[in-house]
Protein backbone atom coordinates (compact mmCIF):
# COMPACT_ATOMS: atom_id res chain seq x y z
CA UNK A 1 0.00 0.00 0.00
CA UNK A 2 2.90 2.64 0.90
CA UNK A 3 4.74 1.67 -2.15
CA UNK A 4 1.42 2.54 -4.39
CA UNK A 5 1.42 5.35 -2.45
CA UNK A 6 4.34 6.64 -2.72
CA UNK A 7 5.03 5.63 -6.36
CA UNK A 8 1.81 7.60 -7.41
CA UNK A 9 2.93 10.82 -5.53
CA UNK A 10 6.24 10.70 -7.22
CA UNK A 11 4.27 10.08 -10.54
CA UNK A 12 2.74 13.16 -10.82
CA UNK A 13 5.22 15.94 -10.54
CA UNK A 14 7.58 13.33 -13.00
CA UNK A 15 4.97 12.40 -15.65
CA UNK A 16 4.78 16.03 -16.10
CA UNK A 17 8.43 16.91 -15.83
CA UNK A 18 8.27 13.88 -18.57
CA UNK A 19 5.82 15.73 -21.02
CA UNK A 20 7.55 19.22 -20.61
CA UNK A 21 10.84 17.81 -21.26
CA UNK A 22 9.04 16.25 -25.04
CA UNK A 23 7.59 19.53 -25.52
CA UNK A 24 11.24 21.30 -24.35
CA UNK A 25 13.33 19.06 -27.08
CA UNK A 26 9.91 19.49 -29.79
CA UNK A 27 10.26 23.29 -29.39
CA UNK A 28 14.61 23.50 -29.24
CA UNK A 29 14.66 21.07 -32.48
CA UNK A 30 11.91 23.45 -34.26
CA UNK A 31 13.49 26.95 -32.95
CA UNK A 32 16.65 25.41 -34.60
CA UNK A 33 15.14 25.22 -37.73
CA UNK A 34 12.89 28.47 -37.33
CA UNK A 35 13.47 31.27 -40.13
CA UNK A 36 13.03 34.88 -40.76
CA UNK A 37 10.73 35.46 -43.97
CA UNK A 38 12.06 38.79 -45.85
CA UNK A 39 9.49 40.57 -47.79
CA UNK A 40 10.98 41.92 -50.50
CA UNK A 41 9.15 45.17 -52.32
CA UNK A 42 6.88 44.63 -55.34
CA UNK A 43 8.93 47.30 -57.60
CA UNK A 44 12.47 45.76 -56.88
CA UNK A 45 15.21 45.40 -59.52
CA UNK A 46 17.39 41.96 -59.58
CA UNK A 47 20.50 44.27 -58.71
CA UNK A 48 18.54 45.10 -55.52
CA UNK A 49 18.21 41.45 -55.21
CA UNK A 50 21.54 40.38 -55.81
CA UNK A 51 22.66 42.84 -53.88
CA UNK A 52 20.61 41.71 -50.65
CA UNK A 53 21.26 38.26 -51.44
CA UNK A 54 25.00 38.99 -51.13
CA UNK A 55 24.64 40.86 -47.99
CA UNK A 56 22.70 37.73 -46.72
CA UNK A 57 25.45 35.50 -47.52
CA UNK A 58 28.09 37.78 -45.78
CA UNK A 59 26.05 38.03 -42.52
CA UNK A 60 27.83 35.09 -40.04
CA UNK A 61 24.75 34.27 -37.51
CA UNK A 62 22.74 33.01 -41.29
CA UNK A 63 23.29 29.64 -42.20
CA UNK A 64 20.57 29.28 -45.00
CA UNK A 65 19.32 31.28 -47.45
CA UNK A 66 16.43 30.27 -49.49
CA UNK A 67 15.43 32.90 -52.51
CA UNK A 68 11.36 32.30 -53.58
CA UNK A 69 10.20 34.68 -56.46
CA UNK A 70 6.89 36.03 -56.11
CA UNK A 71 5.94 33.75 -59.68
CA UNK A 72 6.76 30.87 -57.56
CA UNK A 73 5.23 31.34 -54.30
CA UNK A 74 1.97 32.02 -56.25
CA UNK A 75 1.84 29.02 -57.62
CA UNK A 76 2.46 27.21 -54.49
CA UNK A 77 -0.42 29.52 -53.01
CA UNK A 78 -2.82 28.78 -55.88
CA UNK A 79 -2.51 24.56 -55.76
CA UNK A 80 -2.47 24.91 -52.25
CA UNK A 81 -6.01 26.52 -52.15
CA UNK A 82 -6.48 24.46 -55.51
CA UNK A 83 -7.97 27.85 -57.14
CA UNK A 84 -6.90 29.95 -60.34
CA UNK A 85 -6.74 33.62 -60.82
CA UNK A 86 -10.08 33.14 -62.01
CA UNK A 87 -11.83 31.42 -59.49
CA UNK A 88 -10.68 34.44 -56.76
CA UNK A 89 -10.96 37.98 -60.13
CA UNK A 90 -7.13 38.39 -59.35
CA UNK A 91 -5.84 38.98 -62.44
CA UNK A 92 -2.57 39.98 -61.18
CA UNK A 93 0.37 37.94 -58.15
CA UNK A 94 -0.19 39.86 -55.03
CA UNK A 95 2.92 38.27 -53.27
CA UNK A 96 6.47 39.74 -53.51
CA UNK A 97 9.30 38.16 -53.36
CA UNK A 98 10.85 37.07 -50.58
CA UNK A 99 13.66 35.13 -48.86
CA UNK A 100 13.74 32.69 -46.04
CA UNK A 101 16.38 32.61 -43.86
CA UNK A 102 17.41 30.17 -40.73
CA UNK A 103 20.13 31.38 -38.11
CA UNK A 104 22.28 29.68 -36.33
CA UNK A 105 21.56 31.83 -32.86
CA UNK A 106 18.64 31.97 -30.81
CA UNK A 107 20.09 35.00 -28.90
CA UNK A 108 17.02 37.61 -29.00
CA UNK A 109 19.82 40.30 -29.17
CA UNK A 110 21.41 38.63 -32.07
CA UNK A 111 17.94 38.01 -34.21
CA UNK A 112 17.15 42.03 -33.36
CA UNK A 113 20.47 43.53 -34.40
CA UNK A 114 20.31 41.06 -37.70
CA UNK A 115 16.58 42.57 -38.45
CA UNK A 116 17.27 46.31 -37.57
CA UNK A 117 20.53 46.19 -40.39
CA UNK A 118 18.20 44.43 -43.09
CA UNK A 119 15.60 46.91 -42.59
CA UNK A 120 18.15 49.21 -43.24
CA UNK A 121 18.88 47.94 -47.12
CA UNK A 122 16.97 49.13 -49.72
CA UNK A 123 14.38 46.88 -51.20
CA UNK A 124 13.46 45.44 -48.04
CA UNK A 125 9.64 45.43 -47.29
CA UNK A 126 8.58 43.62 -44.50
CA UNK A 127 10.54 41.12 -41.60
CA UNK A 128 8.82 38.68 -40.34
CA UNK A 129 10.22 36.57 -37.94
CA UNK A 130 8.89 33.01 -38.19
CA UNK A 131 10.23 31.91 -34.58
CA UNK A 132 8.66 34.39 -31.83
CA UNK A 133 5.94 32.16 -31.24
CA UNK A 134 8.46 29.18 -29.93
CA UNK A 135 9.68 32.00 -27.48
CA UNK A 136 6.53 32.59 -25.96
CA UNK A 137 6.01 28.74 -25.89
CA UNK A 138 9.82 28.53 -24.22
CA UNK A 139 8.42 31.17 -21.63
CA UNK A 140 5.00 28.74 -21.10
CA UNK A 141 7.68 25.60 -20.58
CA UNK A 142 9.48 27.41 -17.83
CA UNK A 143 6.58 28.71 -16.54
CA UNK A 144 5.22 24.97 -16.64
CA UNK A 145 8.40 23.80 -14.77
CA UNK A 146 8.49 26.32 -11.92
CA UNK A 147 5.12 25.25 -11.16
CA UNK A 148 5.97 21.78 -11.54
CA UNK A 149 9.01 22.03 -8.86
CA UNK A 150 6.43 23.91 -6.96
CA UNK A 151 4.05 20.80 -7.17
CA UNK A 152 7.10 18.56 -6.65
CA UNK A 153 8.19 20.29 -3.28
CA UNK A 154 4.99 19.54 -1.41
CA UNK A 155 4.82 16.41 -3.08
CA UNK A 156 7.73 15.48 -1.25
CA UNK A 157 6.51 17.07 1.94
CA UNK A 158 3.24 15.83 1.99
CA UNK A 159 5.54 12.09 1.00
CA UNK A 160 7.46 12.86 4.03
CA UNK A 161 4.75 13.18 6.50
CA UNK A 162 3.06 10.41 5.42
CA UNK A 163 6.43 8.09 6.12
CA UNK A 164 7.03 9.71 9.15
CA UNK A 165 3.48 8.81 9.99
CA UNK A 166 3.84 5.14 9.16
CA UNK A 167 7.15 5.06 10.92
CA UNK A 168 6.22 6.27 14.21
CA UNK A 169 3.20 4.12 14.39
CA UNK A 170 5.44 1.15 13.98
CA UNK A 171 7.19 2.39 16.53
CA UNK A 172 4.38 2.39 18.49
CA UNK A 173 4.07 -1.26 17.40
CA UNK A 174 7.12 -2.00 19.09
CA UNK A 175 7.20 -0.22 21.60
CA UNK A 176 7.87 -2.81 23.65
CA UNK A 177 10.82 -4.57 21.78
CA UNK A 178 12.33 -1.10 21.63
CA UNK A 179 11.84 -0.10 25.82
CA UNK A 180 13.12 -3.98 26.39
CA UNK A 181 16.09 -3.29 24.16
CA UNK A 182 17.17 -0.27 25.72
CA UNK A 183 16.98 -1.15 28.78
CA UNK A 184 19.40 -4.65 27.71
CA UNK A 185 22.23 -2.28 25.94
CA UNK A 186 21.38 -1.38 22.99
CA UNK A 187 22.15 1.84 20.85
CA UNK A 188 20.23 4.53 19.05
CA UNK A 189 21.94 3.16 15.98
CA UNK A 190 20.66 -0.48 16.70
CA UNK A 191 17.29 -0.08 17.58
CA UNK A 192 17.16 3.14 14.19
CA UNK A 193 17.89 0.74 12.04
CA UNK A 194 14.96 -1.53 11.55
CA UNK A 195 12.75 1.48 10.85
CA UNK A 196 15.45 3.41 8.12
CA UNK A 197 15.57 -0.14 6.27
CA UNK A 198 11.44 -0.11 6.35
CA UNK A 199 11.96 3.65 5.65
CA UNK A 200 14.82 2.94 2.52
CA UNK A 201 12.06 -0.19 1.47
CA UNK A 202 9.30 1.69 0.76
CA UNK A 203 11.37 4.64 -1.07
CA UNK A 204 12.70 1.41 -3.24
CA UNK A 205 9.49 0.23 -3.51
CA UNK A 206 7.69 3.48 -4.12
CA UNK A 207 10.37 4.69 -6.86
CA UNK A 208 10.37 1.26 -8.61
CA UNK A 209 6.50 1.95 -8.95
CA UNK A 210 7.35 5.67 -10.41
CA UNK A 211 9.48 3.85 -12.92
CA UNK A 212 7.16 1.61 -13.94
CA UNK A 213 4.18 3.84 -14.46
CA UNK A 214 6.61 6.87 -16.51
CA UNK A 215 7.52 3.65 -18.64
CA UNK A 216 4.41 1.94 -19.46
CA UNK A 217 2.53 5.40 -19.85
CA UNK A 218 5.42 6.64 -22.87
CA UNK A 219 4.59 2.52 -24.02
CA UNK A 220 0.97 3.10 -23.90
CA UNK A 221 0.98 6.61 -25.40
CA UNK A 222 2.80 5.86 -28.53
CA UNK A 223 0.83 3.04 -28.97
CA UNK A 224 -1.59 5.38 -29.22
CA UNK A 225 -0.33 7.89 -31.37
CA UNK A 226 0.65 4.94 -33.48
CA UNK A 227 -3.02 3.94 -33.89
CA UNK A 228 -4.24 7.43 -34.82
CA UNK A 229 -1.62 7.88 -37.29
CA UNK A 230 -3.52 8.15 -40.11
CA UNK A 231 -5.84 10.80 -38.52
CA UNK A 232 -3.36 13.02 -36.98
CA UNK A 233 -1.40 12.76 -40.52
CA UNK A 234 1.77 12.53 -38.55
CA UNK A 235 3.86 10.28 -35.75
CA UNK A 236 3.94 11.66 -32.41
CA UNK A 237 6.56 10.10 -30.60
CA UNK A 238 6.33 10.55 -26.78
CA UNK A 239 10.03 10.01 -25.42
CA UNK A 240 10.59 8.46 -22.68
CA UNK A 241 13.45 10.04 -19.85
CA UNK A 242 16.90 8.94 -19.34
CA UNK A 243 18.45 6.31 -17.70
CA UNK A 244 20.20 8.97 -15.67
CA UNK A 245 16.30 10.83 -15.02
CA UNK A 246 15.04 7.67 -13.84
CA UNK A 247 17.79 6.96 -11.29
CA UNK A 248 17.09 10.09 -10.20
CA UNK A 249 13.75 9.57 -9.36
CA UNK A 250 14.77 5.94 -7.54
CA UNK A 251 17.84 7.75 -5.60
CA UNK A 252 15.28 10.61 -4.55
CA UNK A 253 12.76 8.35 -3.52
CA UNK A 254 15.24 6.50 -1.52
CA UNK A 255 16.26 9.54 -0.01
CA UNK A 256 13.18 10.80 0.98
CA UNK A 257 12.22 7.36 2.76
CA UNK A 258 15.76 7.06 4.86
CA UNK A 259 15.46 10.79 5.96
CA UNK A 260 11.67 10.55 6.90
CA UNK A 261 11.96 7.49 8.49
CA UNK A 262 15.09 8.15 10.18
CA UNK A 263 13.59 11.61 11.91
CA UNK A 264 10.42 9.78 12.53
CA UNK A 265 11.93 6.91 14.23
CA UNK A 266 14.60 8.97 15.85
CA UNK A 267 11.90 11.32 17.61
CA UNK A 268 9.51 8.93 18.80
CA UNK A 269 12.07 6.62 20.70
CA UNK A 270 12.94 9.50 22.25
CA UNK A 271 9.64 10.43 23.33
CA UNK A 272 9.58 6.04 24.21
CA UNK A 273 12.48 6.87 26.21
CA UNK A 274 10.16 8.97 29.28
CA UNK A 275 8.21 4.95 29.68
CA UNK A 276 11.31 3.39 31.43
CA UNK B 1 32.59 -3.08 42.36
CA UNK B 2 29.77 -0.60 42.88
CA UNK B 3 29.55 2.06 45.46
CA UNK B 4 27.19 4.87 46.17
CA UNK B 5 28.59 7.93 47.81
CA UNK B 6 26.15 10.34 49.23
CA UNK B 7 23.06 9.71 46.28
CA UNK B 8 19.78 11.28 45.82
CA UNK B 9 17.23 10.73 43.40
CA UNK B 10 14.28 12.81 42.67
CA UNK B 11 11.95 12.59 40.19
CA UNK B 12 10.15 15.96 38.79
CA UNK B 13 7.05 16.72 41.22
CA UNK B 14 7.96 14.00 43.64
CA UNK B 15 9.35 13.18 46.73
CA UNK B 16 13.07 12.02 47.09
CA UNK B 17 12.97 8.52 45.70
CA UNK B 18 16.48 8.22 47.52
CA UNK B 19 17.77 9.66 49.82
CA UNK B 20 21.76 10.03 51.16
CA UNK B 21 22.56 6.76 50.08
CA UNK B 22 25.97 5.03 50.41
CA UNK B 23 26.96 1.59 49.92
CA UNK B 24 29.37 -1.02 48.68
CA UNK B 25 28.47 -3.75 47.01
CA UNK B 26 31.51 -6.09 46.06
CA UNK B 27 32.63 -8.45 43.14
CA UNK B 28 30.58 -12.05 43.65
CA UNK B 29 28.43 -10.74 46.58
CA UNK B 30 24.94 -12.08 46.59
CA UNK B 31 22.45 -8.86 47.47
CA UNK B 32 18.83 -8.65 48.91
CA UNK B 33 17.22 -5.18 48.53
CA UNK B 34 14.51 -5.53 50.73
CA UNK B 35 11.90 -2.78 51.50
CA UNK B 36 7.57 -2.19 51.66
CA UNK B 37 6.59 -0.91 48.40
CA UNK B 38 7.39 2.84 47.66
CA UNK B 39 10.55 2.01 49.73
CA UNK B 40 12.98 3.18 46.26
CA UNK B 41 14.17 -0.23 45.61
CA UNK B 42 13.40 -0.30 41.94
CA UNK B 43 14.90 2.83 41.84
CA UNK B 44 17.80 1.45 42.99
CA UNK B 45 18.40 -1.00 40.34
CA UNK B 46 17.42 1.33 38.13
CA UNK B 47 20.74 3.85 39.73
CA UNK B 48 22.67 0.80 39.46
CA UNK B 49 22.20 -0.44 36.30
CA UNK B 50 22.43 2.73 34.75
CA UNK B 51 18.77 3.13 33.07
CA UNK B 52 18.53 6.52 35.34
CA UNK B 53 21.37 9.27 36.51
CA UNK B 54 21.15 10.25 40.22
CA UNK B 55 20.12 14.09 40.68
CA UNK B 56 22.71 13.90 43.07
CA UNK B 57 26.17 11.88 44.50
CA UNK B 58 27.66 9.31 42.27
CA UNK B 59 27.85 6.18 41.72
CA UNK B 60 31.27 4.18 41.11
CA UNK B 61 31.02 1.18 39.11
CA UNK B 62 34.41 -0.74 38.18
CA UNK B 63 36.16 2.87 38.21
CA UNK B 64 33.55 4.46 36.20
CA UNK B 65 31.31 7.32 37.87
CA UNK B 66 27.80 6.54 36.31
CA UNK B 67 26.44 10.38 36.97
CA UNK B 68 29.16 11.16 34.71
CA UNK B 69 28.85 8.57 32.01
CA UNK B 70 27.59 9.95 28.69
CA UNK B 71 24.32 8.87 27.36
CA UNK B 72 26.06 7.25 24.68
CA UNK B 73 27.97 5.35 26.67
CA UNK B 74 24.88 4.28 28.58
CA UNK B 75 23.99 1.26 26.01
CA UNK B 76 27.40 -0.43 26.53
CA UNK B 77 27.48 -0.13 30.23
CA UNK B 78 23.99 -1.52 30.60
CA UNK B 79 25.55 -4.82 28.59
CA UNK B 80 27.73 -5.61 31.57
CA UNK B 81 24.26 -6.46 33.88
CA UNK B 82 22.03 -9.26 33.30
CA UNK B 83 18.36 -7.44 34.10
CA UNK B 84 15.23 -9.24 35.39
CA UNK B 85 12.21 -7.68 35.63
CA UNK B 86 9.22 -8.89 37.84
CA UNK B 87 6.54 -8.31 34.84
CA UNK B 88 9.80 -10.35 32.89
CA UNK B 89 9.58 -8.10 29.78
CA UNK B 90 9.23 -10.86 27.57
CA UNK B 91 8.72 -10.12 23.86
CA UNK B 92 5.12 -12.03 23.03
CA UNK B 93 5.91 -11.76 19.26
CA UNK B 94 8.97 -14.16 19.12
CA UNK B 95 9.32 -17.09 20.44
CA UNK B 96 11.80 -18.51 23.43
CA UNK B 97 14.90 -18.85 21.07
CA UNK B 98 14.16 -15.45 20.00
CA UNK B 99 13.43 -13.71 23.05
CA UNK B 100 16.63 -14.83 24.80
CA UNK B 101 18.92 -14.12 21.52
CA UNK B 102 18.19 -10.71 21.59
CA UNK B 103 21.00 -9.28 23.70
CA UNK B 104 23.70 -11.12 21.48
CA UNK B 105 22.17 -9.79 18.60
CA UNK B 106 22.75 -6.27 20.23
CA UNK B 107 26.21 -7.10 21.11
CA UNK B 108 26.39 -8.49 17.11
CA UNK B 109 27.70 -12.47 18.19
CA UNK B 110 27.35 -14.41 15.09
CA UNK B 111 24.28 -16.18 14.73
CA UNK B 112 26.56 -19.61 14.88
CA UNK B 113 27.73 -18.76 18.56
CA UNK B 114 24.28 -17.35 19.42
CA UNK B 115 22.85 -20.36 19.18
CA UNK B 116 24.82 -22.36 21.17
CA UNK B 117 24.76 -19.66 23.56
CA UNK B 118 21.41 -19.53 23.60
CA UNK B 119 20.51 -23.75 24.08
CA UNK B 120 22.98 -23.10 26.85
CA UNK B 121 21.14 -20.69 28.73
CA UNK B 122 17.98 -22.41 27.62
CA UNK B 123 19.46 -25.33 29.28
CA UNK B 124 20.59 -23.96 32.65
CA UNK B 125 17.07 -22.47 33.41
CA UNK B 126 15.26 -26.22 32.53
CA UNK B 127 13.53 -25.04 29.04
CA UNK B 128 15.66 -26.55 26.64
CA UNK B 129 12.69 -28.06 25.03
CA UNK B 130 10.57 -25.06 25.07
CA UNK B 131 12.64 -22.83 22.74
CA UNK B 132 10.35 -22.74 20.01
CA UNK B 133 7.31 -21.99 22.02
CA UNK B 134 5.85 -18.75 22.45
CA UNK B 135 6.60 -17.39 26.03
CA UNK B 136 2.45 -16.36 26.47
CA UNK B 137 2.36 -20.21 26.27
CA UNK B 138 4.57 -20.83 29.54
CA UNK B 139 3.37 -20.40 33.01
CA UNK B 140 4.88 -17.92 35.59
CA UNK B 141 7.38 -19.18 36.66
CA UNK B 142 8.88 -20.83 33.01
CA UNK B 143 8.34 -17.44 31.92
CA UNK B 144 10.36 -15.66 34.79
CA UNK B 145 13.03 -18.46 34.03
CA UNK B 146 13.04 -17.56 30.90
CA UNK B 147 13.97 -13.81 31.43
CA UNK B 148 16.54 -15.30 33.57
CA UNK B 149 17.90 -17.17 30.32
CA UNK B 150 18.23 -13.73 28.27
CA UNK B 151 19.63 -12.25 31.52
CA UNK B 152 22.40 -14.95 31.74
CA UNK B 153 23.12 -15.49 27.71
CA UNK B 154 25.58 -12.87 27.39
CA UNK B 155 27.45 -13.69 30.52
CA UNK B 156 27.16 -10.71 32.64
CA UNK B 157 28.92 -9.89 35.84
CA UNK B 158 26.17 -8.69 37.40
CA UNK B 159 22.64 -10.29 37.43
CA UNK B 160 20.19 -7.36 38.68
CA UNK B 161 16.77 -9.28 39.53
CA UNK B 162 13.60 -6.47 39.75
CA UNK B 163 11.25 -8.50 42.35
CA UNK B 164 11.61 -11.71 40.20
CA UNK B 165 9.48 -14.30 42.28
CA UNK B 166 6.50 -11.08 43.35
CA UNK B 167 4.16 -12.41 40.85
CA UNK B 168 4.94 -16.55 41.52
CA UNK B 169 3.62 -18.70 44.09
CA UNK B 170 6.14 -20.44 46.65
CA UNK B 171 7.18 -23.40 44.72
CA UNK B 172 8.56 -21.45 41.34
CA UNK B 173 9.48 -18.71 43.79
CA UNK B 174 11.90 -21.08 45.47
CA UNK B 175 13.15 -22.74 41.97
CA UNK B 176 13.84 -18.75 40.48
CA UNK B 177 15.65 -18.15 44.10
CA UNK B 178 17.99 -21.58 43.86
CA UNK B 179 19.10 -20.23 39.74
CA UNK B 180 20.36 -16.71 41.57
CA UNK B 181 21.87 -19.16 44.51
CA UNK B 182 23.99 -21.33 41.86
CA UNK B 183 24.79 -17.89 39.41
CA UNK B 184 26.35 -16.64 42.78
CA UNK B 185 28.56 -19.40 43.62
CA UNK B 186 30.61 -19.43 40.26
CA UNK B 187 31.44 -15.83 41.05
CA UNK B 188 28.33 -13.85 39.47
CA UNK B 189 27.38 -10.78 41.40
CA UNK B 190 23.74 -11.04 42.08
CA UNK B 191 21.55 -8.12 43.01
CA UNK B 192 17.58 -9.20 44.33
CA UNK B 193 14.68 -7.07 45.34
CA UNK B 194 12.16 -8.58 47.43
CA UNK B 195 9.59 -7.88 49.80
CA UNK B 196 10.65 -9.85 52.57
CA UNK B 197 13.97 -11.63 52.94
CA UNK B 198 14.03 -15.30 51.74
CA UNK B 199 15.61 -17.82 53.45
CA UNK B 200 19.30 -18.18 51.60
CA UNK B 201 21.60 -20.85 52.24
CA UNK B 202 23.99 -19.05 51.14
CA UNK B 203 26.04 -15.52 52.98
CA UNK B 204 24.47 -12.93 51.75
CA UNK B 205 24.43 -9.20 52.25
CA UNK B 206 20.81 -7.09 52.65
CA UNK B 207 20.51 -3.53 52.11
CA UNK B 208 17.02 -2.56 53.87
CA UNK B 209 15.25 0.62 52.45
CA UNK B 210 12.24 2.45 53.94
CA UNK B 211 11.47 5.56 52.62
CA UNK B 212 14.25 6.41 50.27
CA UNK B 213 17.00 5.43 52.88
CA UNK B 214 19.05 2.67 54.00
CA UNK B 215 17.20 1.38 57.56
CA UNK B 216 20.02 0.09 60.06
CA UNK B 217 17.59 -2.39 61.49
CA UNK B 218 19.58 -5.39 60.02
CA UNK B 219 22.66 -4.80 62.00
CA UNK B 220 24.70 -7.89 60.60
CA UNK B 221 24.67 -6.00 56.47
CA UNK B 222 27.93 -5.11 56.25
CA UNK B 223 27.33 -1.35 55.06
CA UNK B 224 29.20 1.44 54.37
CA UNK B 225 28.00 4.74 56.87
Amino acid sequence: MMFIIIGITLCLPSAGYLIVENVRQISTKIQHEAEISIFLKKDISQDQIDFIDSALKSSPEITKIHFEPKLVAWEKLQSKLKLSTLDIGISENPLPHGFFITLNTLSKEKINRLTEDLKLINGIDNIVIDGSWIKKLRAIIYMIKVGLLSLGSLLVIVLIVIISNTIRLQTLTYQNEILVSKLIGATNSFIHRPFIYTGLIYGLGGGVITVSILKGMVIAFNNLAERYEYILGNTIVLVGLSATDYLIILLSAMLIGLFSSFFSARQSIKKLENLY
Amino acid sequence: MIKFEKVFKKYPGEMDALQDINLEISSGELVFVTGPSGAGKSTLLKLISAVEKPTNGSIIFENTNLSELRNKDMPFLRRKFGMIFQDHKLLYDRNCFENVVLPLEINDINPTDSARRVRAALNKVGLLNKEKMNPITLSGGEQQRLAIARAIVSRPSILIADEPTGNLDKGYADEIMNIFYSFQQVGVTVIVSCHELPKSPIKFKQIHLNKGQISNSDSHVPLLS
